[in-house]
C-alpha cells in the first residue's frame, strides 16, 4: 500500500489500551537482527519496505510523519535512507514468530505475578488469566480496585475495615484471609522442635535457626541412620565415620559419574566402528565379485587364467568361506561363458578362413583364363604367320615341287604344334586367303 | 512516549558495556534527554591523557532528530569550534544525514575516532585545519598544550 493508506491504518497490537510490548522485562536473551531499528524492541507488527527493511508498525508510521516532506509520496527508509513509496504489511511469518516466542515475564510482576510466558501470550494472560490484575470493586459505590483473584462470587466489596479481635487492628476484608493466617501479631504457636511459643510470622525464621530441630546427620545419603538435634550435631560430626568418609564417597561418585560417560562414549564409538566394518565387508565383498568375473572375461590370456587360479583358493576361504557353492556356481558360470565365447571365435575363424581360399581360388582361375587367352593369340598369330607361307608354297608348288613338299611337311608340323582349325583349313586347301585379324578373336573365344 | 524507552535503554547498554575511553552519566538524574560525556583522549593523538567532557543532547523527537554532541571542554581541532560552546561538526549528525536506526553508542565512537584522526576537508574551523595539514608539528605541540592547560585535571 502506499504511504497515505499505510498512515490511515491503525496498529491492531500497539495501542496504549493494550500491554505496552516494548516495556516488558524480556527474560531470553533475542537476536539483535530481531530488534526495531527505531524503538529497539523485538518487532511489534513488523512491516517492510521496498528495501527490505523491517519496521514495528507504529515506528514506521512515526518516522514516516517526522521524515516526509510535506506531500511528497515518498520518504526516505530510516535505516538506508532509499526513497520509498510503498509500505507491505505482509513479513515473513518466521519474522513474527521469532518476535512472538520471545519470553517475557508478566508486566503484573510488581503485583505478585511470576508467571513466564512468550511475548504473544501476554495480552491474553493479562486480559483473562492473571489473579493480580486490578480490577474495579464490584461493589459501584466503592471507587477502590481489588486483585481479580480476591474477588468473591457474590461480588460483594472488600473494602470494608474489620477489627481483628486479637490484635485490634484495623483489617480491610480482602487482606483479612492472610491477616488471620499469617500476620497477626496476637498469633501464637509453639515450636514443635523445642516447644518455644512464638508468634507465628516468626515461626519461619525460627525453624530456620531453632537448635532443637532434629535432623537427619548430614552423612545420611551414605547411610548414617542417626538424627540428631541441630545443637547437637557438632558433637556427632566429630565422631561420625560416615561424615568424615564423605569427600572420599563424593570423589568415588565423580570417579564413577565420569567414567560412565565415557564408557557411554566409547560404546558409541565402537558402534560407530561395527556399522563402518560391516559396510567395509560389504563392498570388499561386492569388489571382488566384481573383479573376478572381470578377470575371468579377459581369457585370451593364458597366464591371466593362470594367476586367478593361483589367487583364487588363496581369496575364497577368506571371503567365500561361507558359501563355497556360490562361489563354485559362478566360477561355473563363467566357464561356461569362456566355452560359448571360444566357440563363437572358432566358427569365426573358420568362416574368415573359407572365405580367403575362395578368394584365392577365383584369383587364380581369372589368371588360368587370362594365360588361356595369351595362348589363344599367339596361336592366332603364329597360324597368321604361317598362312602366307602356306598359300605361297602352293602357288610354287607346280614348279618347285621339292620346295612344296618341304612346305607340307612344316604345315604338318605346324598343325601337330596346333591342332584344331588349322587342321581343319588344312585339307581344305581351296584358294587360300590371309586371315583376318578378327577371326583371331573369334576363334579365341571358341577355344 | 516512545523516545525515552529507546534512550532508556541506550543508555543502560552504554552504562553497562561503555566503549573503550568513553563513559556516560545524566547530567541530571531526572531528565533523560542531557546527557554528560567523559572521553579519554585516544593513544597516540596530541589530546593523550586529557579527559574531555561533551554534552549530548537528545531532542524529544529522538530517534527521528539526530542528537547534538559539544564538547565542553576546551580542545583544540580543526572539526570543533573554537568557541565556548564547543559545536561538534560531525557528518552523520547533520540532519539530512541522520538515521533513526544510528546508535548514540556509534556517535560517541564516532567523535572519539575523530580525535584520533581529525578531517580537515570537513573543518569548522578553517585555520587550525590549514594547520593540521600543512605543519603538523605545530598543530601537535599547541594541541597538546591545550590539552595539558585545559583537560588533564589538576
Amino acid at each position: 500500500m502506499d504511504l497515505q493508506e499505510f498512515l490511515a491504518t491503525e496498529p491492531t497490537h500497539d495501542r496504549d489500551d493494550l500491554v505496552d510490548l516494548r516495556a516488558l522485562d524480556f527474560v531470553s536473551s533475542y537476536d539483535s537482527h530481531l530488534m526495531c531499528p527505531i524503538c529497539h524492541c523485538p518487532f511489534v507488527e513488523p512491516v517492510r519496505l521496498q528495501c527490505d527493511h523491517v519496521f514495528c508498525h507504529k515506528c514506521l508510521q512515526s518516522a514516516i510523519t517526522t521524515f516526509r516532506s510535506a506531500d511528497s509520496d515518498e520518504f526516505p527508509c530510516p535505516s538506508c535512507r532509499t526513497p520509498t513509496t510503498r509500505v507491505s504489511t505482509s513479513v515473513p511469518r518466521l519474522l513474527v514468530n521469532m518476535c512472538d516466542e520471545i519470553q517475557v515475564r508478566c508486566p503484573l510482576q510488581a503485583e505478585g505475578c511470576a508467571e513466564l510466558l512468550p511475548r504473544c501470550h501476554v495480552q491474553s494472560h493479562v486480559d483473562k488469566y492473571c489473579g493480580y490484575r486490578l480490577v474495579p470493586c464490584p461493589d459501584d459505590s466503592c471507587e477502590k480496585k481489588i486483585r481479580k483473584r480476591d474477588l468473591q462470587s457474590d461480588e460483594r466489596c472488600l473494602h470494608g475495615y474489620f477489627l481483628c479481635s486479637r490484635c485490634e487492628e484495623d483489617v480491610m476484608e480482602k487482606d483479612f484471609e492472610e491477616h488471620d493466617k499469617e500476620l497477626c501479631s496476637s498469633l501464637e504457636t509453639t515450636c514443635v522442635d523445642c516447644g518455644t511459643t512464638l508468634p507465628q510470622r516468626e515461626l519461619k525464621k525460627h525453624v530456620d535457626a531453632c537448635p532443637d530441630v532434629v535432623s537427619p546427620c548430614a552423612a545420611s545419603k551414605y547411610g548414617c541412620q542417626v538424627k540428631i538435634r541441630r545443637a547437637d550435631s557438632g558433637t556427632h560430626e566429630q565422631t561420625c565415620p560416615l561424615i568424615s568418609l564423605g569427600p572420599y564417597f563424593e570423589a568415588q561418585n565423580t570417579r564413577l559419574n565420569s567414567l560412565e560417560l565415557t564408557m557411554r562414549h566409547l560404546q558409541q564409538r565402537n558402534e560407530i566402528f561395527e556399522d563402518g566394518m560391516s559396510n567395509i565387508r560389504n563392498t570388499l565383498l561386492e569388489s571382488a565379485r566384481a573383479g573376478r568375473s572381470n578377470r575371468r572375461r579377459s581369457v585370451t590370456e593364458p597366464d591371466r587364467t593362470q594367476s586367478q587360479n593361483e589367487d583364487d583358493p588363496t581369496e575364497t576361504p577368506n571371503v567365500f568361506s561361507s558359501n563355497a557353492t556360490t562361489y563354485l556356481l559362478s566360477l561355473h558360470e563363467s566357464l561356461r561363458e569362456e566355452v560359448s565365447q571360444m566357440s563363437h571365435a572358432l566358427t569365426d575363424l573358420d568362416a574368415r578362413a573359407s572365405m580367403t581360399i575362395m578368394n584365392e581360388c577365383l584369383r587364380i582361375k581369372e589368371d588360368m583364363a587370362h594365360t588361356n587367352a595369351a595362348v589363344n593369340s599367339v596361336r592366332m598369330q603364329v597360324q597368321w604367320l604361317m598362312n602366307p607361307r602356306l598359300h605361297n608354297g602352293a602357288r610354287t608348288g607346280v614348279i618347285r615341287t621339292n620346295t612344296a613338299s618341304t612346305a607340307e611337311a612344316r604345315s604338318q608340323l605346324t598343325s601337330t604344334s596346333a591342332p584344331g582349325p588349322s587342321s581343319a583349313a588344312g585339307p581344305s586347301l581351296g584358294p587360300l586367303r590371309p586371315r583376318r585379324p578378327s577371326d583371331t578373336g573369334r576363334e579365341g573365344t571358341k577355344l | 512516549m516512545g523516545s525515552q524507552k529507546r534512550i532508556a535503554k541506550e543508555l543502560a547498554e552504554l552504562v553497562e558495556s561503555p566503549p573503550a575511553g568513553i563513559s556516560v552519566e545524566l547530567v541530571d538524574e531526572s531528565n533523560l534527554y542531557e546527557w554528560k560525556v567523559h572521553m579519554e583522549g585516544p593513544e597516540g593523538s596530541p589530546y593523550q591523557g586529557g579527559d574531555f567532557i561533551l554534552k549530548l543532547s537528545l531532542p524529544t523527537e529522538y530517534p527521528f532528530k539526530p542528537p547534538t554532541v559539544s564538547f565542553a571542554t576546551k580542545i583544540y581541532h580543526p572539526n570543533v569550534t573554537n568557541d565556548e560552546k564547543g559545536s561538534m561538526c560531525l557528518g552523520m549528525l547533520r540532519a539530512d544525514e541522520w538515521k533513526p536506526s544510528s546508535k548514540i553508542n556509534a556517535v560517541l565512537q564516532f567523535a572519539r575516532q575523530l580525535l584520533a584522526e581529525p578531517m580537515p576537508d570537513d573543518a569548522i574551523e578553517g585555520r587550525i585545519a590549514e594547520q593540521y595539514r600543512n605543519d603538523r608539528v605545530r598543530y601537535d605541540e599547541v594541541a597538546r598544550e591545550w590539552t595539558r592547560k585545559h583537560a588533564i585535571p589538576k
